[in-house]
């Protein structure tokens, strides 16, 4: 099990078993959404200061801030991944096999590299690049969504 | 502004080839950049998807898909991705907690308005995504971002979220406030992108869609977003849903007479009324329109930070009064401030029409305080009056003296809700009569 996949499944775990336990907490009345993100932010934040003992992570308060945004922004992320899902069929046959390699489970950037003959750092440059495509398409899919879909 | 650097950063980052300072360097520009925070999180987002799209062959499942951002971990993880995953790890958690969606809007003024069922919109109703039917009346939607939009039914609206509404058929009149900008309203034949204004939507029954922008700039393009121009203040056009071209058009309000007012918290004008909005070289003075009792908006919201003095609080009728016996208005009330104006003719074009123009207005709030002697408003347009605008010197209204049986003088009753003003002016050539209203704050 690669360590950080176990390190996040595991604040989602104590995301909710948190929730759980402390449902006698929640007020009715008040918005559940509100609390369950609290919890979930605190927990997340909790597992961040341990992180922090050993390697340089983002602050509590960057952390906060890209949370709420991400939180404002929820409604956003399903048209997003569609959008992806779009774009990432589009691209040129070499490029999406440099993607799927570079980002299938156990593979590193070098290892890629290697076998592609290249320098990792040429193999970087054309992930930025593609990276780079993808977003710009996301966006224009965003704008044109077609609602009725 | 995305330069260079912080893309150098995020890239880094997400390639895991950050080094500390890189780190931190970045850390330091999203705390205080929120534009750049945007451009992270879509940097992440979309890293973290590339992840889960391709690191798994099996179909997600319903927890994989509510859980999206989870799975972002690689061998070897190092600073770069350790930030990503905690921040993606977060979007995912929030996702979880996305019980229950937040309302995109809520209903903030009604006029008459119902349903097709027949049952009344309320207001403080909220509004989730979907689709709204309004047989008749008026209903303003406050969007959570700021965005206003009133509809005139009949007309059928799809609520998609906060950022983007589909017009079916109907009127719609939107006013965008800087928070709100790239609000977008899709018709069958047109996609409009709000650049921070005021305009008016319209498809009629045979698929025709009007936009009419009254302040700033919207960008108008074909449904499938193709073809894009920039439509300016003062500017119209006509789209088809069968053809992509977009034609200009005539600059014409009407049909957004009475949703746009609502925007601007005034409910109905009747009679001679007439609800406008001024243009950017705006003089009250120059405003040409001579048939009507004009309304301006002047300053949305505002404080005064001092207190001042009003020639007309209670309901009732306007009479003339002492400057020492004149009601003061508190300093800490937030009002909005609209100007009342009839411009006659100027002297010699029409020498001998005398006329009497006469009508009502409501607002949404009570009116706080009138204003109608020439010394007060002054006073006042240092506060409420719209900046650089020019107000003309002279104004003043005649009321009817005690016991004065003739005809001819200015008249204004409050009505005892406070919130509907009925004003009668006499037209006088070469004179401005205009009044300042000022409401209660929405």
């Amino acid at each position: 099990m690669i360590k950080n996949t176990a390190d996040a499944e595991d604040v989602v775990q104590r995301a909710s078993m948190t929730m759980w336990r402390c449902f006698d907490q929640y007020e009715p009345g008040t918005q559940f959404r509100n609390w369950a993100f609290q919890v979930a932010k605190n927990t997340a934040l909790n597992h961040l200061t341990k992180m922090r003992r050993d390697r340089h992570v983002f602050g509590e308060k960057l952390v906060a801030l890209l949370a709420e945004r991400t939180e404002e922004r929820a409604e956003n992320l399903d048209a997003r991944r569609r959008a992806l899902d779009y774009c990432v069929e589009k691209l040129p046959s070499t490029d999406h096999e440099m993607v799927s390699a570079c980002y299938s489970e156990g593979a590193t950037i070098r290892s890629f590299a290697e076998e592609a003959g290249e320098t990792a750092n040429k193999i970087y440059k054309r992930l930025n690049r593609v990276r780079r495509q993808l977003q710009k398409c996301i966006e224009r899919q965003i704008g044109t969504e077609e609602v009725f879909g | 502004m995305i330069d260079e650097e912080l893309q150098d950063w995020i890239d880094k980052s997400l390639n895991e080839t950050a080094t500390d300072e890189e780190s931190s360097a970045l850390e330091k520009r999203l705390l205080h950049d929120s534009e750049a925070r945007d451009y992270y999180l879509n940097a992440t987002n979309l890293h973290a998807a590339l992840r889960r799209r391709f690191s798994s062959s099996e179909e997600p499942s319903s927890t994989a898909s509510i859980v999206p951002f989870a799975n972002v971990a690689r061998p070897r993880l190092r600073t770069g991705l350790a930030i990503a995953a905690s921040v993606t790890l977060i979007a995912g958690l929030i996702a979880l907690s996305l019980q229950s969606q937040k309302p995109s809007a809520v209903i903030a003024q009604v006029v008459g308005a119902y349903r097709d069922s027949g049952s009344a919109y309320t207001i403080g109703e909220s509004v989730n995504s979907g689709r709204l039917a309004v047989s008749r009346g008026l209903v303003r939607l406050d969007f959570l971002n700021g965005a206003l939009v009133t509809i005139e039914g009949p007309a059928e609206l799809e609520v998609v979220n906060r950022k983007r509404v589909v017009l079916h058929h109907g009127v719609v009149t939107a006013t965008i406030p800087g928070s709100a900008v790239g609000f977008v309203i899709d018709t069958v034949a047109a996609h409009v992108v709000d650049l921070g204004t005021s305009f008016g939507v319209s498809v009629s029954q045979d698929g025709f869609t009007d936009v009419c922008v009254f302040e700033g700039e919207v960008e108008v393009s074909d449904q499938t977003g193709a073809n894009p121009q920039l439509l300016r203040e003062g500017e119209a056009i006509r789209a088809r849903e069968e053809s992509d071209t977009i034609d200009s058009v005539a600059y014409e309000t009407s049909r957004f007479e009475n949703a746009w007012p609502v925007n601007f918290g005034v409910l109905q004008t009747t009679g001679s009324l007439r609800f406008v909005s001024p243009g950017p070289d705006f003089h009250p003075g120059n405003y040409e329109d001579n048939e009507h009792i004009i309304v301006f908006p002047e300053r949305r919201s505002f404080n005064a930070e001092k207190s001042f003095r009003v020639d007309m609080m209670d309901p009732g009728e306007y009479a003339k009064s002492l400057y020492r016996d004149k009601p003061s208005l508190s300093a800490d009330q937030r009002l909005t401030s609209y100007l009342l104006q009839l411009n006659a003719y100027p002297e010699g074009k029409n020498p001998n029409r005398r006329r009497s123009v006469r009508g009502q207005i409501t607002f949404a709030k009570p009116i706080a305080g009138v204003i109608t002697v020439d010394r007060l408003l002054k006073e006042s347009e240092a506060i409420f009056g719209i900046p650089d605008a020019e107000y003309p010197s002279a104004r003043t209204i005649e009321p009817r003296p005690d016991g004065d049986e003739r005809p001819g003088f200015d008249s204004l009753i409050l009505a005892a809700d406070r919130r509907t003003l009925f004003v009668e002016f006499q037209e006088n050539p070469g004179q401005i009569d205009q009044v300042r209203v000022l409401v209660e704050a929405e």
